[in-house]
């Protein structure tokens, strides 16, 4: 370190990257060692428990969590972690069954927690927690889960319209969530922008799993696209990124996500009021855009192969981006 | 099926034609094992092995018949008609023998290199195989760290568990909170399925690594849940390890 600092100004560039990529990885150390601080997450902590959970399982997220006013950021970790949750339900269970039990689980614990009693679940506690605090409709919360349980059967979309229709139901409610929470929900521009963002933050998750769902033998990108070019399932599963045509299908299912990403966008300018700009309250929201936009800039310069290992790797650069989005305004 | 019919065939003759090799003819027969050279060349039966007589005509061709004019095959060329291997081993009989002789030899250099490898095996009880993070072994139930302890008496377990090995009482606390009173495993009951673990909405009941929980007597493998809290607690950093997930997939 001494060294590369003596060179002063003619700091070679390897040396700089080299610099930048030590800082990343000593704040990721950082991060893992102060996984319990504070007070010890578990039933007597919820919103401890949830902000650890959504740090290890969403790391996005609990970016997006410090942006939020300080009065609904435990609020804001129980509904992530929620629906983390309820994300991977189908990655830890091998048969469906067991997946409709938990989701059972979460069903009566929605409607326990309306009724004042929830169950002694962490993440149960943090959202019976949020929701004296603010106005969280309960029929989100069932739709997300309704539509988590409808995926155990059919982890696979045939249709572009059926995957719109998922994403609605999952990633847009829970944006609709985050609206409601700070009151939001009755601007109409806000939740129309949600809906897009929420369609293009699904394929941008899925399309950052697809190397991992490929793994499993599932093929995450709607039928009608693969079949419009020619990609065989086997050879993706076999193959990867070399597989005939996936790159294609990749550009235009990721082209779906930027048209809807480019939509939201355009319905804050032209709705005019504050510059074309996303208002401040509304911003925390809206941040979720920007881990979707960085994703496909990436996945562009690898010339859409999903497959890259770069793209499995947390961008060091995302939280200066998000802290900037917030500043601006923009997503 | 051609191929096992082409062995036995070739197996005794071949035997049979190593017997029959005289001393004063394993030179030629060397040579013509490894030479790729045509047969009749060597072994014209118009020249015979003496030298050649140049002054006499060669054998003069024989005039066609007056029926068969340009209806000639080729065995009715000289010296076409000769059987190269009348009198030593077939063809295939000298295929088995030399891909027998480099089988032998690539077998004693599988020999020689295994030799100055590393042995696989392991000194089992003070050496452990690696064992993968999914491994279903003796079950444990957590906790919070905290202290508190992670199972809501949901009975979800003992609802899914196909070997009916788990048995659950319950009720509630003065705080509200339904706790069990009892949790108990079967474990000459369970099949290691798992599925326990997976429909555990709060990660409470897990199965861990440890598969060595032999007892001496049957009653000791009726777990109770002091015995699997304690179990618990003393894996708690590798269940938690095996448990950390990175991304959300979906």
């Amino acid at each position: 370190m001494l060294g590369l600092w003596s060179t002063g100004s003619r700091l070679p560039a390897l040396a700089s990257a080299r610099l930048a990529n030590r800082v990343s990885r000593v704040s990721q150390v950082r991060a893992l060692a102060s996984v319990s601080n504070a007070s010890e997450p578990g039933v007597a902590d919820p919103s401890a428990y949830c902000r650890d959970y959504v740090r290890t399982r969403d790391y996005e997220s609990y970016l997006i969590g410090s942006f939020y006013p300080r009065e609904y950021q435990s609020a804001f970790y129980a509904l992530r972690a929620f629906y983390v949750e309820l994300a991977s339900v189908q990655d830890t269970v091998s048969n469906a069954m067991i997946g409709k039990m938990r989701m059972q689980f979460w069903r009566d614990a929605i409607k326990n927690i309306a009724d004042g009693r929830p169950p002694q679940h962490p993440i149960a506690l943090a959202l019976h927690d949020a929701s004296r605090r603010a106005n969280l409709p309960a029929y989100h919360l069932r739709r997300i889960i309704d539509a988590r349980d409808a995926e155990l059967h059919t982890p696979a979309h045939l249709t572009m319209e059926s995957l719109r229709a998922h994403a609605e139901s999952t990633t847009s409610t829970f944006l609709y969530l985050l609206l409601s929470l700070l009151n939001l929900s009755s601007d109409s521009v806000s939740s129309h922008a949600a809906s897009h963002l929420g369609v293009a933050q699904c394929i941008h998750v899925l399309l950052r799993a697809l190397p991992y769902h490929a793994s499993k033998g599932n093929m995450v990108i709607p039928a009608e696209l693969t079949a419009r070019h020619g990609v065989r399932q086997e050879d993706v599963f076999r193959k990867g990124g070399n597989a005939d045509g996936i790159s294609d299908a990749v550009f235009e299912f990721a082209t779906v996500a930027n048209d809807n990403l480019l939509t939201a966008r355009e319905m804050f300018k032209q709705a005019g009021n504050g510059g074309g700009k996303v208002p401040r309250r509304a911003m925390p929201v809206f941040l979720y855009g920007l881990p979707t936009r960085d994703y496909l800039g990436r996945l562009e310069s690898v010339d859409f192969d999903a497959f890259h290992p770069s793209l499995q790797l947390r961008d060091w650069k995302l939280p200066w981006k998000i802290w900037r989005g917030y500043y601006k305004g923009d997503f | 099926m051609s191929f096992a019919r082409a062995l036995v065939v070739a197996g005794p003759s071949a035997r049979l034609a190593a017997g029959r090799v005289a001393l004063p003819r394993s030179l030629a027969l060397a040579y013509r094992w490894h030479s790729t050279a045509p047969r009749h060349q060597q072994h014209d039966p118009l020249v015979g092995n003496k030298p050649r007589d140049y002054l006499d005509p060669p054998v003069p061709p024989k005039s066609p018949s007056g029926l068969k004019t340009a209806a000639f095959t080729a065995a009715d060329e000289p010296g076409k008609d000769y059987d190269p291997y009348k009198d030593g081993p077939s063809a295939i009989d000298k295929a088995v023998h030399l891909f027998f002789f480099t089988e032998i030899i690539r077998g004693m250099w599988l020999v020689l290199e295994q030799f100055f490898r590393p042995p696989y095996t392991i000194m089992y009880p003070f050496e452990k195989g690696p064992l993968s993070p999914r491994f279903r072994g003796e079950h444990a139930l957590r906790r919070y760290p905290s202290g508190e302890e992670r199972c809501i008496a949901c009975k979800l377990c003992e609802a899914i568990c196909p070997a009916q090995a788990i048995t659950i009482e319950s009720e509630a606390r003065l705080d509200g909170s339904r706790r069990t009173t009892r949790y108990d495993i079967d474990m000459t009951k369970c099949i290691y399925c798992g599925f326990c673990q997976e429909a555990c909405p709060v990660d409470a009941i897990v199965e861990t690594q440890n598969q060595e929980f032999s007892t001496e007597t049957r009653e000791e493998l009726l777990y109770n849940k002091e015995k699997l809290l304690a179990n618990g607690d003393r894996a708690e950093a590798e269940i938690a390890a095996n448990l950390h997930a990175d991304h959300v997939y979906r």
